[in-house]
């Protein structure tokens, strides 16, 4: 018997918050990934740079979460168990470079949900969309996040 | 070709990136990268949580393999140059996977005095089984 999601959360748009970009955390993100461009890793690369200063990798956003919020509250207002759960598709539209030091605010809420039945079953999938604008509410960049749930 | 920063007037349509050859995946890496990322879901971890969890053992985060493709990109286009990516997660990526990036010119277009070219982009395995699919849209300089 597949389990039922709560539809109920298409249209939610969860708190604002913000987040301040870590040197530390662009360059132990980069090493991660094992993307060693200077341009993410070398202080005075990018000081030499047009930024100014080192830039995030492109998919740097996906690290940014609230902090006072609870990790689990998309799934449970889905009411679905972490396990279930799989990444379907990612998108970032980028219109300005992320730069260390600075402070963004997020904006996340939930586009869209849908099942479909695939090779390995029922699924739901949810769409989540996050701008990301800077102190001035300017637009920096967006993300669109796909989460498939195993029915 | 490490770190070029190819010019759009020396893009031509069809014309294919240098392809990037990553792993094979260690399990220290996905921890690393759940530490870099702050996705600590057990199933990237945790062998036997990954097992009930009915996924036949642990798998890389889908974003790692994002990553890997956006670093065929930059490699080839240059750090800043990404305008958008988007990516389906194909297959799992598992322990010992060896993933190549790829990627090929679709088209080129000027809009706004900003030179845009747009790829398709991909990940296979050593098995040749696209693990990731997606398109990428970079601003590239001229040669000036």
């Amino acid at each position: 018997m597949p389990i039922q999601v709560d539809r109920s959360v298409v249209g939610k748009e969860y708190p604002p918050f913000p987040v301040t970009v870590e040197r530390g955390k662009i360059k132990e993100f980069a090493r991660a990934v094992g993307d060693l461009n200077p341009f993410y890793l070398e202080d005075r690369v990018g000081a030499a740079s047009a930024w100014g200063d080192v830039i995030a990798p492109p998919t740097f956003a996906v690290t940014f979460r609230d902090e006072r919020a609870d990790a689990g509250a998309l799934l449970r207002d889905l009411g679905v168990d972490i396990s279930r759960v799989l990444h379907g598709e990612q998108e970032f539209e980028i219109f300005r470079q992320l730069t260390p030091g600075e402070t963004y605010l997020c904006r996340t809420k939930v586009v869209d949900l849908y099942e479909k039945t695939g090779k390995s079953g029922p699924m739901a999938f949810v769409v989540r969309e996050t701008a990301i604008t800077d102190r001035t509410d300017e637009i920096v960049a967006t993300m669109r996040h796909v989460t498939v749930i195993r029915l | 070709m490490k770190y070029a920063k190819v010019a759009f007037e020396d893009v031509t349509v069809g014309d294919e990136l240098p392809p990037l050859v990553k792993g094979p995946i260690e399990q220290i890496q996905l921890t690393r990268y759940a530490g870099a990322s702050g996705d600590f879901n057990p199933i990237h971890q945790d062998e036997a949580f990954a097992r009930a969890a009915g996924m036949g053992g642990v798998f890389a985060h889908g974003m790692l393999s994002m990553g890997f493709v956006a670093q065929a990109i930059t490699d080839w286009a240059g750090a800043g140059t990404v305008r958008k990516l988007g990516v389906r997660f194909a297959a799992l990526v598992r322990l010992a996977d060896v993933v190549t990036c790829r990627g090929r010119v679709l088209s080129k277009s000027s809009k706004d005095d900003v030179d845009l070219v747009e790829l398709e982009v991909w990940a296979e395995n050593q098995r040749g089984e696209k693990v990731v699919t997606g398109r990428v849209t970079v601003a590239l300089a001229s040669r000036g």
